[in-house]
């Protein structure tokens, strides 16, 4: 064989094989994290978990439905606000403002919203909004969720409104529509998928959130929807919890990650089907 | 002329620009041979001339095919158009003169032992040369894309016809003179009149050639007086 | 064809001294002045970039959609100029309808994608947009392909019938000119030539220009052809003259392929 071809090869199979040692050693962590998630999660997991309110300390029973029903509300309320907000935003940048200047300066910006570590939202929504009411809510929650899912849905809008092939506008352009049809009836149709997907993203983003809860929504041992006093959440709830020597404390902290953990994953299947769906048309 | 791009295209026309010229000399060499063998009455060369038409016959059928074949794979326009429709066309002009100087040949057989022949055959002699000429002229001007020289070859075609003409009084009067001449005369008149038609087709293929160069038509009346058919007309 | 040149077809559409520009710089198009017959189909083709295109998208201010780009000179449209800031740009992009290269049928159903255009035009009982719906898909020889599946999704028909049904929509609009910008280039040959036969049908009603890459096609389809290189017209002629005997030498080279 070609001494030069046989280097090549040899070559070849080394990065290769550390490609794959790269790959084996992420999922390993991987596998691991999720295990020890399914183990101590499914060791005290029962039907009480969705039934009970969290117990107090050194109790023998309770579940976390408070908490549950808090953070539907809270990532609820949060996509509700940041949704409409960053869809349209991600529109004006898409369509209206695609060659302008500002679009630019937006997406600069959202980017570094986008990246933005979620306790200094947290702190922001303290300042701006618990301070001023005179203490934790379940509303400043909301209110920090929403201002971390909108980066997350101007971005995906835009991308996906990008991802339109321009040919289609022009078609709807060259047929006399006005731009807001064009929009709403061809551009939004098209990247509906799109759209979709890009917004069950950023409720799985969201949902799994502590930090900014803990600024804002704080937590609440017992049953409140009440959007102006603090308002029981999964993942401070599994932050107090895990903390704590409590047995049975932590027992429930460990159901409470996995719910997290499925709910995540079941929006992330969604979204994979939704995108896949899409594209296959 | 630049090249195509495709130069395989640039091969095949210059395969059918040469087949044409090989035609042509062929059909000129007919011409002019068969002229000769007839006012020599040499009936081994007429014999010649009648075997050399089928090589005539083969080419142009494979000019056609040719031009079929790159009309279909090639799709030539403009130019490239006009010159393959000009192949095809001179092709059919030449085998048609290869096939009067085939009939001339013959008739130098059937003439062959009739020593009575008239003082017109000088005339049909000189036809014939300036047919041959116009022949020569109009294929030199294909092969040098030459307009001017196809419309004088065009223009000539007159005097070809006043010399028919002029032929044919003479052979007429021979007859006149004496009913037993009328067999020959007969011949000869043929041959007279094969002699115009092979100018014709001079002329039409300098019409084709001028097609080629310019892109235009020359005007369908061509200037042409042929006498005998009107004075026949007028009987 | 040949009393083309006898009875002289009343101009539709006229471009007097037009220049266009992509931003800054040199021009994409230089002076080009020439006239559209009306009911007539002209042809328009040069190499790439040779702002074939480009004249297309300007004859219904297409080029309006980004930022930077403009056009100097004259478009007229039964005489009234068209690059007029004054021109209101839906109203006439619904006289100049457009159809692209790629098939562009919206994401909605076979129907829709037709009553959608109607409808931004014309308030109608549903009886008559059905009418219309169907007149409009005839006219696009479609009809016979889709009448059973007409709520189906548009992106669910191959690519030649999407074509058709792109000219559909352009045609269920009224409009009295018909762009086509390659709309054959990405098609198989058979739908190349449903596409060919209608562009033959359409003409009887319909003022139609056409950018093509393929030669043989503008030789097939059009009245007149107009050949552009580097931003200029290099030669505007009879189709059948153009493609036999073309008056200008670069035209030449480009339809014999001796280009470059």
């Amino acid at each position: 064989m070609n001494p030069l071809y046989a280097r090549r090869r040899r070559k070849s199979a080394i990065a290769m094989m550390l490609c794959v040692g790269a790959t084996v050693f992420g999922l390993t962590w991987l596998v691991l994290i999720l295990a020890t998630l399914f183990w101590n999660g499914l060791a005290g997991f029962t039907l009480d978990v969705f039934t009970q309110m969290t117990p107090p300390p050194n109790a023998q029973d309770g579940g976390l439905l408070n908490a549950i029903v808090g953070s539907l509300i809270l990532t609820g309320l949060g996509i509700a606000v940041g949704a409409p907000i960053g869809v349209l935003a991600g529109t004006f940048m898409a369509e209206y403002g695609r060659y302008s200047k500002l679009t630019s300066i937006i997406r600069f910006i959202n980017d570094i919203l986008l990246s933005a570590p979620s306790i200094i939202i947290g702190l922001f929504v303290y300042g701006a909004v618990v301070v001023p009411m005179g203490g934790f809510s379940g509303l400043a929650g909301a209110i920090a969720l929403a201002v971390i899912a909108l980066p997350v849905v101007v971005r995906t809008t835009e991308d996906m409104l990008l991802l339109v092939p321009i040919q289609l506008r022009e078609a709807a352009a060259a047929l006399g529509m006005p731009r807001s049809y064009v929009i709403k009836r061809v551009t939004w149709q098209a990247a509906r998928t799109g759209l979709v997907t890009g917004l069950l993203l950023a409720v799985a983003r969201i949902s799994g959130e502590t930090a900014p809860l803990l600024f804002t929504a704080l937590s609440n041992q017992f049953w409140s929807v009440d959007l102006l006093k603090t308002m029981a959440n999964l993942p401070v709830t599994i932050n107090n919890f895990i903390n704590n020597p409590d047995p049975n404390w932590k027992r429930l902290a460990w159901s409470g990650a996995l719910i997290i953990t499925m709910a995540v994953l079941a929006l992330n299947i969604l979204a994979r089907s939704l995108s896949a769906r899409s594209q296959s048309k | 002329m630049t090249e195509h791009t495709v130069r395989a295209f640039d091969r095949e026309l210059e395969l059918l620009g040469r087949k044409i010229s090989e035609m042509g000399g062929i059909a000129e060499k007919m011409l002019s041979e068969s002229i000769e063998a007839l006012i020599s009455l040499n009936v081994d060369e007429a014999n010649a001339i009648i075997a050399t038409d089928l090589r005539l016959d083969v080419l142009q059928r494979e000019i056609e095919e040719e031009a079929v074949h790159i009309i279909a794979r090639r799709q030539p326009l403009g130019p490239d158009l006009r010159e393959i429709i000009g192949a095809m066309r001179i092709s059919g002009d030449l085998e048609r003169v290869g096939d009067l100087a085939k009939n001339i040949a013959k008739r130098t057989v059937a003439l062959a032992d009739d020593q009575r022949l008239p003082r017109a055959m000088i005339g049909l002699r000189h036809m014939g040369q300036l047919a041959a000429m116009q022949l020569k002229d109009v294929l030199d001007a294909y092969g040098q894309g030459d307009v001017e020289r196809a419309d004088s070859v065009w223009r000539r075609d007159a005097e070809i016809d006043a010399l028919e003409d002029s032929v044919f009084r003479d052979l007429l009067t021979f007859m006149m003179e004496d009913p037993r001449n009328i067999s020959s005369c007969t011949h000869l008149l043929f041959c007279s009149k094969n002699v115009e038609r092979a100018g014709d087709h001079a002329t039409n293929i300098a019409e084709t050639v001028h097609y080629i160069v310019t892109g235009e038509t020359l005007p369908v009346d061509r200037p042409k007086t042929s006498e005998s058919g009107r004075w026949i007309a007028d009987r | 064809m040949n009393d083309l040149s006898i009875t002289e077809p009343a101009t539709k559409i006229a471009v007097r001294n037009l220049h266009f520009y992509y931003g800054g710089g040199k021009p994409a198009l230089k002076n080009i002045n020439l006239s559209l017959g009306a009911n007539q189909v002209t042809a328009f083709i040069g190499p790439s970039g040779c702002g074939k295109s480009t004249l297309l998208r300007v004859l219904n201010r297409m080029y309006d959609l980004y930022p930077n780009q403009r056009a100097e000179g004259e478009v007229l449209l039964d005489g009234e100029n068209i690059l007029s800031p004054k021109q209101d740009l839906n109203l006439l992009r619904a006289r100049i309808g457009m159809v692209f290269q790629k098939p562009t049928p919206f994401p909605m159903t076979i129907y829709e994608n037709i009553a959608f255009c109607i409808r931004l035009y014309e308030k109608l009982p549903k009886s008559e947009l059905d009418g219309r719906v169907e007149k409009a898909l005839r006219s696009a020889a479609l009809w016979d392909e889709v009448k059973d599946k007409l709520n189906v999704s548009g992106l669910s028909l191959s690519g030649g019938q999407q074509q058709r049904l792109c000219i559909a929509r352009t045609v269920a609009i009224k409009p009295e000119v018909i762009l086509f910008d390659e709309p054959c280039s990405a098609l198989d040959p058979i739908s190349t030539a449903k596409i060919e036969e209608l562009i033959d049908e359409l003409s009887e009603s319909y003022t139609i220009a056409i950018v093509t890459h393929n030669m043989q096609q503008a030789a097939r389809v059009s009245d007149m052809t107009a050949f552009m290189y580097l931003g200029e017209l290099i030669e505007f002629n009879e189709t059948t003259k153009m493609f036999t005997s073309p008056a200008q030498q670069r035209t030449q080279d480009y339809i014999t392929g001796r280009f470059g």
